[in-house]
């Protein structure tokens, strides 16, 4: 369903994605895990077709980010923990605006809201302005606008971030309850536990490259550790390791 | 640009009009303050200013007078016929530079005497505070009736030598209005529409232009916005259109306003202030004779300057962060707009060429106070309207270009 090759980002000097390549399969939850700065936003902004890649490929849906923009954009939902809704509008305003710009008919929006209120629980941020949404009220209606179109690939960058405890578990426990048969998610954090959760296989990005993909167990195994963030941490020493001792040969 | 599709356009426009639609402060200056501000500037003003001066007039006066004595009765009559009363002092000058009186009058010893001599009069001497609008309205009064009295003096001079008050006009000058019907009706319309339309596109437009970029950045509305299936040429059209809505709303309502705030003002003041008011109100009033043609002329002029200005705040409005960085961006554009709207009530000084209609904003003023004085050239509409499109064309085409900038789109 998503297949990146070589994707390389620079802005300026500065590279913050370096020769990024992996694969995400139908029915698969994909973890994007990495500190604050890894590369990780940049990524799903390239894929998203948001940023232009300096080199390097990636296909999502059969669409070439390059080539098949817009018809991509159609089969894409984003959700991001930076992303707002218009405060003057109420959830069904913004969901329909949303559903027309997708070209989906009046009532195709209506049954499509319906099954987004049973599985969200939207309730009355549906009638109500967003901006008098609590921060969890708001990520629901967000998360409703991106899969809307019922798109097949769906990415979470950040989604939970500054989110209260209960509105981040409504966050996870839609990642869990959406049914993935036939959709690909890249899930994107710095948060662990969140990765181990959810995700069936995660890439592991720092300093813009990836230095380990595997399965949870597959990367728990890699470096002998019993639990995800101490094998994050080992394969963050290991990667280090390696630049310095390129380095010291270079010099 | 990618094909527009309009049916997108327009749900970019409709989101971007309701999202500002509903901010009532928004509203309330871009739509309710451009038509109430006219009427009340031009009624209030007016009636604020003649109540004062209809005070003053009323009031009893005390002029300072060095002389009093000296001064014939025919003329203390005269003067304190205006409500004044005349008081001795001794030193003038430092009692009306000390505010102590309005205004002072200086008789010399023997002023009847010198009078009465043939050769050059008596001199007085008129003390007054020119910057202090009393001072000067007291001094005023003081000047006509000395002036009503020297008038009656020459009257009695050429009366005694038998000669007639027409000796002293051998030639007479008759005034004939040689403008045309739409000039002599336009009143202040022929400066106040142009300007209103710019000014008003402009404020109106701006918390439009500002919400449709800075604003959707802020919100972190942009980034649901691009990766939907709109293209970014579809979104900048769409944003733009909203934009100018706004503007041209600001611009008619500040007209509709004008026109409003004239009618009330003939009604009330003439009613009020009687004859006096007459001038003022067809000073400030005015009305429009366009037939069909130059109707058009005016409205496509009108549409075509406010799309120029809403392609500037687009453009502009797109670079910022936040709503306080875009309104930072956009105020020095003010003088942009003001110099050559305030220039423009000189513009007869000048002799422009048909290049000056190639310049963006100059030629819209000048176009639309032509149009409405009914003289404006084929040549200055074509070269104006060229232009506008021109301009207003690679504003846009310059605000999709960085529209697709990534340093633009993601500056948080």
């Amino acid at each position: 369903m998503i297949r990146v090759e070589g994707l390389t980002k620079n802005f300026g000097k500065f590279k913050a994605v370096e020769d990024l390549s992996f694969e995400v399969k139908s029915g698969e939850v994909f973890g994007l895990l990495g500190p604050n700065g890894a590369g990780k936003t940049t990524t799903l902004r390239m894929l998203a077709t948001l940023l232009i890649p300096t080199t390097g490929t990636a296909t999502i849906a059969g669409f070439d980010i390059a080539k098949d923009s817009e018809q991509l954009r159609r089969n894409i939902g984003v959700v991001n923990g930076g992303m707002g809704l218009y405060d003057r509008q109420t959830g069904t305003e913004i969901l329909t605006y949303f559903g027309k710009l997708y070209s989906m008919s009046k009532q195709d929006i209506k049954k499509r809201i319906a099954v987004l209120d049973e599985l969200l629980q939207l309730g009355d941020t549906l009638y109500r302005r967003a901006g008098d949404f609590s921060t969890g009220m708001k990520q629901k209606i967000v998360i409703a606008r991106a899969v809307l179109h019922d798109p097949p690939v769906i990415f979470f960058d950040e989604a939970t971030s500054g989110l209260d405890v209960m509105a981040r578990r409504a966050v996870l426990d839609f990642v869990t309850k959406y049914p993935t048969e036939g959709r690909a998610v890249i899930y994107s954090t710095h948060v662990m536990s969140e990765v181990d959760e959810l995700c069936h296989r995660a890439a592991i990005i720092y300093q813009g490259k990836m230095i380990a993909v595997d399965t949870i167990d597959g990367l728990r195994q890699q470096t002998n550790a019993p639990s995800l963030e101490q094998a994050f941490f080992k394969l963050v020493e290991r990667s280090q390791a390696d630049t310095d001792s390129r380095t010291e040969v270079l010099v | 640009m990618s094909s527009l599709r309009p049916r997108l356009i327009g749900l970019v426009a409709q989101q971007q009009i309701i999202s500002v639609v509903r901010d009532r402060r928004t509203l309330f200056s871009a739509i309710v303050l451009p038509f109430l501000i006219l009427p009340l500037m031009m009624l209030g003003l007016p009636l604020l200013m003649g109540g004062l001066f209809e005070r003053e007039a009323e009031t009893v006066s005390a002029i300072a007078v060095v002389g009093k004595a000296n001064m014939p009765a025919e003329l203390i009559v005269l003067i304190e016929a205006n409500k004044v009363v005349l008081t001795e002092v001794e030193d003038p000058y430092a009692l009306v530079e000390a505010g102590d009186y309005l205004a002072a009058l200086e008789i010399p010893a023997g002023f009847s005497d010198l009078l009465s001599q043939e050769g050059e009069g008596p001199s007085l001497k008129l003390y007054s505070k020119p910057t202090s609008m009393r001072s000067d309205l007291i001094s005023g009064k003081l000047q006509q009736a000395i002036n009503s009295y020297e008038q009656e003096i020459v009257a009695e001079r050429l009366a005694a030598a038998g000669l007639d008050r027409d000796v002293l006009k051998p030639l007479k000058i008759e005034r004939i209005d040689a403008s045309s019907e739409a000039e002599k009706n336009s009143g202040m319309l022929a400066w106040l529409i142009p300007f209103f339309m710019i000014m008003w596109t402009y404020t109106g437009g701006q918390m439009a232009a500002i919400d449709a970029t800075a604003g959707e950045k802020e919100r972190g509305t942009l980034e649901a916005l691009l990766v939907s299936p709109v293209r970014r040429s579809e979104a900048v059209v769409g944003k733009f259109l909203a934009t100018l809505t706004f503007g041209l709303s600001s611009a008619i309502m500040a007209i509709l306003g004008y026109f409003v705030g004239g009618a009330i003002m003939s009604g009330v003041l003439i009613r009020r202030m009687g004859d006096d008011a007459v001038e003022i109100v067809s000073m400030m009033s005015g009305s429009l004779s366009l037939n069909w043609q130059t109707a058009l002329m005016l409205i496509l002029t009108s549409l075509l300057i406010a799309g120029f200005i809403a392609a500037i705040l687009l453009s502009i409005a797109m670079f910022a962060r936040n709503y306080k960085q875009a309104q930072s961006y956009i105020a020095p554009l003010t003088f942009l707009i003001i110099i050559p709207a305030m220039a423009l009530q000189f513009a007869e000084f000048f002799t422009f060429g048909n290049a000056i209609y190639a310049v963006p904003i100059l030629n819209a003023l000048l176009l639309i106070d032509a149009i409405i004085k009914g003289n404006a050239t084929v040549i200055a509409t074509i070269i104006t309207w060229v232009s506008l499109i021109i301009f207003t064309g690679l504003l846009l085409m310059f605000a999709h270009s960085n529209f697709k900038r990534e340093t633009v789109l993601f500056r948080t």
